[in-house]
C-alpha cells in the first residue's frame, strides 16, 4: 500500500476537491453495487490510496478522504466542521457544565439545507431506523425529492462546496482559518495571506496533516490542490515550505487550480498590476516547495477547445471545478492502479505508476521542468474509424492557461491516462487495443514526445449525481460521441450522462514558456528593475530586493531549461 | 506608489466619522462587558451549522466574532494583541476604551476639541502608570516562589472563566505546571507545557501528567503496550527507505541492476536500525529494562518489524514540538543521526502505555525524575466543553508566568482602578492647568468601568458600590467589590490579585486607541462585503 495523502487550500481548490471526492465516493458505491456495469466492479483502484479506515466513537467503521482541507471561516455553509460521520450525541445545545452562572445563546441562523443536501440527510435517517429495527414507514410524512429537482436545486444554487457534496469527512479534514472569514474582507492577494499561516493556524494544520501522515506505512506522496488566486497562495505557500522540512523526501505534486471568475473584473491599470505581481510572486513562491506544479484554469472555459462538447457556464464556480476534477481524477489514476506482479494478465489496466515515478519522469529528463500542462478529452473519443489516432491527440485540448499551440518539442515529455474508452461502439477498448492506438496515434503524428508514459483503465468516469449539467447535446448516455445532436430544451447533466471515457495527459514541453515568460517579465518590471512600480507594494508583502532577485533568478533559470536562446531568461538588456 | 482604495468606500466627514467611532466603540463594549468577573456571562455561539462554542473570554469572543465596523476591527485588533502580549484583559481593554470613548462624548457635545481631551488622557495615562509602580505588591521570585501568590493570581482569572470547583482544581494544575518547567535564569516558555484532551464523561478529571502524552502509539502489533523502566531515544532519523531516489525505473538498464539499487537503499536502512537495537542491548542487556524510541522521521513496517523483534516500542512522526519537551521530560538528547548513539543520549521514564479511545491512541510517558516538562491533560464531554478548559488552562498558565516575571501583583476586584481614580482626582488633577483637567477627569472616571461592570453583572446598583467604594478609598482604605455581597472587601484578605503586567498594558494601549479614535479626520468606511455573492 502507498498512501497519498490530499490537501486542498482555499475557496476554489476546495470545489474542485468535493468534486473530486465524489467521484471517488461514486466509484466506491458502484464497486459494491451488485447491479452495476462490470466496468465499475473490477476497477482495479486501489482505493486505501485516498482513504483511510477508521472507526467512530459508537464504534461504527468509518471509510474517509486522507484529506485536509484549508478555508475560510463560514465557507463550510450548512457542513459541521466536525463533518458528518463522527457526530456526537451531545445532550441539547443549552448544557453548559463549565459555567455556573448566566449563559447567553448567540446563534446565526442556520444554513438551509438544499433539496440535494436534504435529500441525502433522509436517507441517512431512513438506514439509521432501518438499523435500530424501527420501521420507518409509518411515520414516511416526508415528500418524495425526485432526482430532477435535486439537479436542478443545484444548478440553481451552489453556493458553498459543501452544498453539492455527497462524501463524509473525517472530523480532521476540515479546517476554517479562525479569524480569517469569508465575505467580510477581501482575501484576494499575496499580501493579505501572508501572516494567515501564523499566529497557531499553521501548527493547527501542521497538526491535521501529522494525523493523516503518522498513519502511512509507505507514503507515496502528497497532492495538493490550491486555488492561488489570492491570499491562499501565501498560505498554501507556508504550508509547503513547513511540509518540505518536515517530510523531506516525500514528494509533493501540486495543482494550482483557478476559477474563472479570478480572471475577470480587472476594473482599472491599477488592479492589472496589482493581478500581475500577484501571479508573479505566487508562482515563483509554491514552484520553490514542490516537485511538479500544474497551473488549471483557463479564463474563458466555456469558450476553450477543452469544452468542445461541454456547455459549461464560466461565471459558475460549480461548472468549472467539475471539469477540473474529472480531469485530475483521470490524471491520477496511475497512482491507484493496483500493481500487478509481471505473471498477472489484467485485461482492465495497465500503466501503473507512483507520484515520485510521474515526477521523476516528467521533471527530471534531459532537462529540469517542473511545470506541466495538463490536457483533456472530455469526454475521449472512441478509438476507431478513419483518423482515429489523430482525433485522440487533436482533441487533446489544455486546460493550463498562457501556453504556445502546436509548439515542436523534441524534448517533450508526456504521462497520458486513459480510461473507460471506446473500441467499436458500444464496446470498450481492450488494454491492449488502447496500448495500441495510442502508439499509432504517435507514430503518425507531426511532432512527437521524446518519451510517453500510458495508463490505461476500462474503467469509465462514473458522473455522480450531484455534477453540473455541463455536456453537450453530442455527448451520449455513456459518454459516447454523437453524429447528430440530441434535441433537448435543457443541458445535459447526471441524469442524461451516466458515465463517459476520459482521456488527460500531463505534458512537460516548451509550449508552457509564455506561462513562465509572462511572470519572469512581469516580476522584473513591476518589482526588480530599478524604480520599479510595485516595488513598495512587495515590501508591503514582506518581500525585500534579495529574494525578488532571487525569485526573478530561479525563473529565468526555468525558462533558459526550456529554451536555452530566450531573450528573457537572461538579465543582460 | 501603488495604493489602491477601495472606490466603493464611503468618506464620511468629520463629526459624522467621531460619532461612527465612538457609536462602534460603545458597540463593541455591550457586547463584551457582560463577560467581565466571576458573575460574567458565558456566551454559547451557535453557527450556521450547528457547531458550538463556548467562551467567557473576551479574545475568543472577539475572534469568533465577524466584526464588520472598521472602528471595531481596529478595537478588537488591540485586544486581541493585548491578549497575544500578555495573555489576558482583552474584555477590559476593550470597555475600557468603550468608557473612555463614552466620557469623551459628553464634553465633545458641549463643544470641546477632541486635542484637549487626548491631552488630558496623556497627563492621567502617565500618573497612573506611575501610581501603579506604588499601588503594585512586590513578590519575591527567588529559587523558590511563593506558591500561595501564584495561586491566588491563577484562582482569580481561572474562576472568571470556569465553575468555582473547576477553577480551583485548575489552579493547582497550572501553578504546578509552570513551576514544573521553570528554571532558574531562564525565561519561561509556556511552550514546554503540552496541552492535550481526551473525550471523557467528566471534566473534574482534567490532571497533571509530570511527562509528556502523545497523541498517537506504536504502529506494530506485537510491541508492548505497557513497559515499566524505560530508556528514552528522542531522534529525528529517517527510518523508511526512500524509493523517490530510485523507483524510476527509467534510470536503469535491467531489472536486475534496479533490484540491487532497492537492496543497497534498504541495507541503509536496516542498518540504521541495527544501530538502534545494538544500543537496545548494551544498556538493556541483563537488566529488567525497558526501550523506547520516539522519532520525529518516519518508520516504514521493515524497521518496526526488526525493532519489535528486539523487543522495542517504536513511536513515529513525533510532534516536531515534543522533540524538546521529550528531552525536557526524560532527559537525554534529541539525535539527527544514529551514528554516534551513546547511552548518554538516553532519556528515562519509569512508565510508558498506551491508552486507546475508538481510533485514538495516546502514549503516556510517565514517572520521569526531575521534569522540566510535563502536560495538561484536558478531559471534557465533548469538544466545545475541552476547547472552553483549553481557553482557560493557558490562561492560566499566562497569569502565573506574568507574576513570577513581574515579580508584583495588583489588588484585584476593582480595587486598583478605584485607588487610581482617587489618586487622579485628588492629587492629579489639581496640577493639570486648563481643560485639559476634564481630559484627566473623563480618563479618571473611564477606569471606574471595571468595578461598575462587575458590580452590574453582579446584579448590584453600580451608584451605590462606587459611592461605597470610594468612600473607603477616601478613608484610606484599599478595598474592593464583594462580587456575593455588594459590600467593600479587602482583596488581600480574599486572595484576590491581577497580572501587573495585565493592567500596565491596558492603560498603555486604551488610550492610545481611544486618542486615535477621538482624532479621527475623515473614516474611510471600508471592509464591509463588496464582493457580490456569484
Amino acid at each position: 500500500m502507498t498512501e497519498i495523502v490530499t490537501i486542498q487550500v482555499g475557496g476554489f481548490a476546495n470545489f474542485v476537491g468535493s468534486h473530486f471526492w465524489n467521484i471517488q465516493d461514486e466509484l466506491l458505491g458502484l464497486a459494491a453495487d451488485p447491479y452495476a456495469d462490470p466496468v465499475f466492479r473490477n476497477q482495479n483502484l486501489n482505493m486505501d490510496v485516498l482513504y483511510r479506515t477508521g472507526e467512530t466513537p459508537q464504534g461504527i467503521v468509518s471509510y474517509t478522504p486522507r484529506l485536509v482541507s484549508v478555508d475560510l471561516q463560514g465557507s463550510l455553509g450548512s457542513m459541521s466542521s466536525r463533518g458528518t460521520l463522527y457526530n456526537e450525541t451531545s445532550p441539547g445545545p443549552s448544557y453548559v457544565t463549565t459555567w455556573a452562572g448566566n449563559i447567553s445563546t448567540h446563534a446565526s441562523g442556520p444554513h438551509r439545507k438544499n433539496l440535494f443536501l436534504e435529500s441525502l440527510y433522509e436517507e441517512e435517517r431512513e438506514s439509521l431506523t432501518v438499523m435500530n429495527g424501527i420501521n420507518g414507514r409509518e411515520n414516511n410524512s416526508r415528500r418524495e425529492i425526485h432526482d430532477e429537482d435535486k439537479v436542478e436545486s443545484l444548478e440553481n444554487g451552489v453556493q458553498f462546496w459543501t452544498d453539492f457534496s455527497k462524501v463524509h469527512y473525517h472530523p480532521q479534514s476540515l479546517y476554517e482559518l479562525s479569524g480569517l472569514w469569508t465575505d467580510v474582507q477581501e482575501f484576494d492577494n499575496y499580501g493579505i495571506g501572508k501572516d494567515a499561516f501564523s499566529g497557531g493556524r499553521g501548527e493547527e494544520m501542521s497538526e491535521r496533516l501529522r494525523f493523516f501522515a503518522e498513519e502511512c506505512d509507505y507514503m507515496q506522496g502528497f497532492q495538493f490542490f490550491v486555488d492561488d488566486s489570492g491570499g491562499f497562495s501565501a498560505v498554501a505557500a507556508d504550508f509547503l515550505e513547513s511540509i518540505a522540512d518536515e517530510y523531506t523526501k516525500t514528494p509533493v505534486l501540486l495543482y494550482a487550480v483557478r476559477g474563472p471568475v479570478s480572471h475577470t473584473n480587472l476594473r482599472s491599470q491599477k488592479q492589472t498590476v496589482f493581478r500581475d505581481i500577484h501571479d508573479a510572486v505566487s508562482f515563483s513562491r509554491l514552484s520553490s516547495f514542490c516537485k511538479l506544479i500544474v497551473p488549471v484554469g483557463l479564463p474563458l472555459l466555456s469558450r476553450s477547445k477543452a469544452a468542445t462538447f461541454l456547455s459549461v457556464k464560466d461565471e459558475e464556480p460549480y461548472h468549472c471545478s467539475a471539469v477540473y476534477a474529472a480531469s485530475l481524477h483521470a490524471i491520477t489514476l496511475p497512482f491507484r492502479l493496483e500493481h500487478l506482479g509481471p505473471t498477472a494478465d489484467s485485461c482492465n489496466i495497465s500503466g501503473s505508476m507512483d507520484v515520485s515515478g510521474v515526477v521523476q519522469m516528467l521533471t527530471g529528463q534531459a532537462r529540469q521542468n517542473m511545470v506541466s500542462i495538463l490536457d483533456v478529452a472530455m469526454p475521449a473519443p472512441p478509438l476507431t474509424g478513419k483518423q482515429v489516432e489523430q482525433t485522440l491527440l487533436r482533441n487533446l485540448q489544455p486546460l493550463t492557461p498562457d501556453i504556445t499551440e502546436d509548439v515542436e518539442d523534441l524534448q517533450a515529455v508526456e504521462s497520458i491516462s486513459v480510461q473507460g474508452s471506446f473500441g467499436s461502439p458500444g464496446h470498450r477498448a481492450s488494454v491492449s487495443e488502447v496500448n495500441d492506438m495510442v502508439e499509432a496515434a504517435y507514430e503518425n503524428a507531426t511532432s512527437r514526445p521524446k518519451f510517453c508514459h500510458l495508463s490505461v483503465s476500462q474503467c469509465p468516469l462514473p458522473i455522480p449525481l450531484p455534477f453540473p449539467s455541463i455536456f453537450g447535446s453530442h455527448v451520449g448516455q455513456h459518454g459516447e460521441l454523437l453524429d447528430s445532436p440530441i434535441i433537448s430544451s435543457r443541458s445535459r447533466g447526471s441524469l442524461d450522462v451516466h458515465s463517459i471515457p476520459m482521456a488527460a495527459r500531463l505534458r512537460s514541453s516548451s509550449a508552457v514558456l509564455p506561462f513562465l515568460e509572462n511572470r519572469l517579465v512581469k516580476l522584473r518590471r513591476y518589482g526588480i528593475e530599478r524604480g520599479a512600480s510595485g516595488a513598495q507594494l512587495l515590501s508591503s508583502w514582506g518581500f525585500g530586493q534579495d529574494e525578488l532577485q532571487d525569485m526573478g533568478e530561479s525563473l529565468s533559470k526555468m525558462v533558459s531549461a526550456l529554451d536555452p536562446h530566450s531573450h528573457t531568461s537572461s538579465d543582460s538588456d | 506608489m501603488l495604493r489602491v482604495l477601495n472606490p466603493n468606500a464611503e468618506v464620511l466627514n468629520k463629526s459624522a466619522a467621531l460619532h461612527m467611532n465612538i457609536n462602534a466603540a460603545k458597540g463593541l463594549q455591550d457586547v463584551l462587558k457582560t463577560n467581565l468577573g466571576p458573575k460574567g456571562t458565558i456566551k454559547m455561539l451557535v453557527g450556521g451549522a450547528g457547531d458550538i462554542k463556548l467562551t467567557k473570554d473576551g479574545n475568543t469572543l472577539l475572534k469568533e466574532m465577524q466584526i464588520q465596523n472598521p472602528t471595531a476591527i481596529m478595537i478588537a485588533r488591540t485586544a486581541v494583541a493585548q491578549d497575544d502580549i500578555s495573555g489576558d484583559g482583552t474584555t477590559s481593554t476593550v470597555i475600557f476604551i468603550g468608557e473612555l470613548m463614552k466620557q469623551s462624548e459628553r464634553y465633545i457635545d458641549e463643544g470641546m476639541h477632541p486635542r484637549v481631551l487626548v491631552d488630558g488622557f496623556e497627563i492621567a495615562k502617565r500618573a497612573t502608570l506611575q501610581f501603579l509602580e506604588k499601588f503594585k505588591t512586590p513578590v519575591v521570585m527567588g529559587d523558590e516562589p511563593d506558591k500561595e501568590i501564584l495561586k491566588m493570581v491563577a484562582r482569580t482569572t481561572l474562576r472568571t472563566k470556569l465553575y468555582e470547583a473547576l477553577a480551583d482544581q485548575l489552579t493547582d494544575i497550572v501553578t504546578n505546571a509552570v513551576l514544573c518547567i521553570r528554571k532558574p535564569e531562564e525565561a519561561i516558555d509556556l511552550f514546554m507545557v503540552e496541552i492535550m484532551h481526551m473525550r471523557h464523561k467528566f471534566d473534574v478529571d482534567t490532571r497533571l501528567v509530570e511527562g509528556l502524552v502523545l497523541d498517537h502509539g506504536s504502529r506494530h502489533p506485537d510491541m508492548k503496550r505497557r513497559a515499566e523502566n524505560c530508556h528514552i531515544l528522542t531522534c529525528n532519523v529517517s527510518l523508511e527507505y526512500d524509493k523517490s531516489e530510485i523507483n524510476a525505473g527509467f534510470f536503469y538498464s535491467n531489472a536486475e541492476q534496479r533490484e540491487a539499487m532497492i537492496a543497497a537503499e534498504r541495507r541503509q536502512v536496516d542498518e540504521r536500525v541495527q544501530k538502534i537495537i545494538d544500543l537496545k542491548n548494551k544498556v538493556c542487556s541483563g537488566k529488567d529494562n525497558n526501550f523506547v524510541v520516539i522519532n520525529q522521521k518516519g518508520i516504514d513496517p521493515p524497521s518496526l518489524d526488526l525493532l519489535a523483534r528486539a523487543g522495542i516500542i517504536a513511536l513515529r512522526r513525533a510532534k516536531r514540538r515534543n522533540m524538546e519537551r521529550l528531552i525536557l521530560a526524560c532527559g537525554g538528547e534529541a539525535v539527527n543521526s544514529v551514528d554516534d548513539l551513546t547511552p548518554d543520549c538516553l532519556g528515562w521514564a519509569g512508565l510508558v502505555y498506551e491508552h486507546v479511545l475508538g481510533e485514538e491512541k495516546y502514549t503516556f510517558v510517565e514517572n520521569v525524575r526531575n521534569p522540566h516538562s510535563c502536560t495538561i491533560l484536558i478531559k471534557g464531554p465533548n469538544d466545545h466543553t475541552i476547547a472552553q478548559i483549553k481557553d482557560a488552562v493557558r490562561d492560566g498558565l499566562r497569569a502565573v508566568k506574568n507574576t513570577i516575571e513581574d515579580e508584583s501583583v495588583v489588588l484585584g476586584a476593582g480595587a486598583f482602578e478605584v485607588a487610581a481614580r482617587q489618586h487622579l482626582i485628588n492629587e492629579v488633577k489639581k496640577t493639570v492647568e486648563g481643560r485639559a483637567q476634564l481630559g484627566v477627569v473623563a480618563f479618571a472616571d473611564a477606569l471606574l468601568v471595571v468595578p461598575k461592570t462587575l458590580a452590574e453583572n453582579s446584579g448590584l446598583d453600580k451608584q451605590d458600590v462606587i459611592i461605597a467604594l470610594t468612600g473607603e478609598h477616601d478613608r484610606g482604605n484599599v478595598v474592593g467589590l464583594s462580587q456575593h455581597t455588594g459590600e467593600p472587601i479587602d482583596p488581600q484578605m480574599e486572595g484576590i490579585f491581577d497580572n501587573y503586567s495585565v493592567k500596565r498594558q491596558i492603560l498603555n494601549s486604551g488610550p492610545v486607541i481611544a486618542s486615535q479614535l477621538l482624532l479621527v479626520d475623515e473614516v474611510i468606511r471600508a471592509g464591509r462585503n463588496m464582493r457580490k455573492p456569484t
